[in-house]
């Protein structure tokens, strides 16, 4: 569940909190903080290793260097593919990623310490800023 | 729903109802039923040229959660077989941290008044199952099976032969597309000692009056009968659903008969999708399914 900052004003008017609570609500198919720290906010700059269109979730991959030089791959689960549709992440030639981009990637820490994440905001080198399906505290 | 904070006393339940979000988890493809339903124009039932209605069509779904009568939609939630409101707190507010509010998500999505009955001897298995996500095949791109799958997204009516399509499902759910073929020729069932046990098992429709009834056994014992709440059932199940159409709506509902584990048949909420107005809509392919996240997830927390 999307948390919204929201101003004193729209906190007055009841109706109008209940639509917006709902207009950025992002589901995972499985409960997020059973696999995600909701409390640990991790981000990664890298270049796009892959992209798959799948269900449940959308993964991006990318690879960066660790400390001692070597090749790191991470992976992050997105939202379905439908919301990045809406989003405007879609045909490479229209905006979307693609393999090499370079992205700085914020998200979610996975709870099992692996080279996982939940991805909440993708930057990408030309200063455009993708914030996908949820609040960066976790639902 | 073992994963509540206060699980088992009424005090804590309603705290937590109080804290609830209003939560929306439309899936891709799928219109809120609420909306669309008052949106939606009045036109007359097209008959086929055999004097029955005609089904065609592409129908967008209501609710995925209906099945045991809870509608969530942009106002709040509903009871949908006593039209009882359930009230809900905007998340907005900040009442509640992160792990509160997705647990109150999960609660909300449980509080539909209209449940299929077990045995005493299962009520265990089945709050097992509820609170253990890793055990849900439709977390797992396995198919939805029946009913749980709901109102198809596509029909072709043919004379002797229906196709009900079921595109896969992301986000809540990891689902794979589905098809059934539903003989309509007047033919009896197989014997259910000859049938391989299945998701969607043997259906066969026949017309009573205007309403299309779907007669089904021969299923595995593997599929749930709903999106929550561990509601698992026996190869012996045997379902009937009825499909009517009324103009652009068409209304599902679908009974469940499992005597081995159910103390009396259940009736699912009724359902209805809205035909997609456009006459040229073509059913958007649905991505393959692959799941990846399980490996990781270190808790049953189940929502």
């Amino acid at each position: 569940m999307a948390r919204f900052k929201i101003s004193n004003a729209i906190l007055g008017r009841p109706l109008m909190i209940l639509a917006l609570v709902t207009a950025g609500t992002a589901f995972a198919h499985h409960s997020v903080q059973a696999e995600f720290d909701v409390n640990k906010e991790i981000t990664v700059t890298g270049t796009v290793a892959k992209l798959e269109w799948i269900n449940p979730h959308s993964y991006i991959t990318i690879e960066r260097k660790d400390t001692s030089g070597k090749t790191e791959r991470w992976a992050f689960e997105m939202a379905a593919p439908g919301v990045l549709r809406k989003a405007g992440l879609s045909r490479e030639d229209r905006g979307g990623l693609k393999p090499g981009d370079t992205v700085t990637i914020t998200g979610l820490a996975a709870k099992d310490g692996s080279t996982t994440g939940f991805l909440h905001e993708i930057k990408f080198p030309d200063g455009r800023v993708f914030k996908i399906g949820a609040a960066a505290n976790g639902n | 729903m073992s994963n509540y904070p206060g699980r088992g006393t009424m005090l804590a339940a309603t705290v937590a109802i109080g804290l609830l979000p209003a939560a929306a988890p439309a899936q891709e493809g799928q219109q809120r039923g609420g909306d669309a339903l008052k949106q939606a124009k009045v036109m007359p039932t097209p008959m086929a040229s055999d004097g029955h209605p005609d089904l065609s069509g592409i129908w967008n779904g209501g609710s995925q959660l209906a099945n045991i009568g809870i509608e969530i939609g942009p106002d709040g939630a509903r009871d949908t077989s006593s039209g009882t409101a359930i009230p809900v707190f905007p998340a907005a507010a900040g009442v509640g941290n992160d792990s509160d509010i997705e647990r109150a998500n999960a609660l909300v999505r449980r509080m539909g008044s209209n449940k299929p009955l077990y045995m005493p001897e299962y009520w265990a298995r089945v709050q097992n199952f509820d609170s253990n996500s890793n055990d849900d095949p439709a977390y797992h791109c396995m198919a939805a099976g029946v009913p749980r799958i709901g109102v198809p997204s596509q029909i072709v009516q043919t004379p002797k032969l229906l196709v009900l399509l079921y595109p896969g499902q992301g986000g809540l759910l990891a689902t794979q597309t589905v098809f059934r073929t539903i003989p309509t020729d007047g033919r009896k069932h197989s014997d259910l000692d000859d049938l391989d046990p299945t998701w969607n098992g043997e259906g066969i429709g026949h017309w009573d009056g205007d309403t299309m009834v779907i007669d089904t056994i021969g299923f595995n014992s593997s599929s749930f009968l709903d999106q929550v709440g561990g509601y698992f059932h026996g190869e012996n199940m045997h379902v009937v659903e009825r499909l009517h159409r009324d103009g652009n709506k068409l209304t599902w509902q679908a009974t469940v008969d499992d005597p081995d584990v159910l103390l009396k048949p259940w009736t699912t909420t009724k359902r209805v999708a809205i035909l997609n107005p456009d006459p040229n809509a073509l059913l958007p392919e649905p991505l393959p399914c692959s799941e990846r996240d399980f490996d990781h997830v270190v808790t049953k927390e189940h929502h």
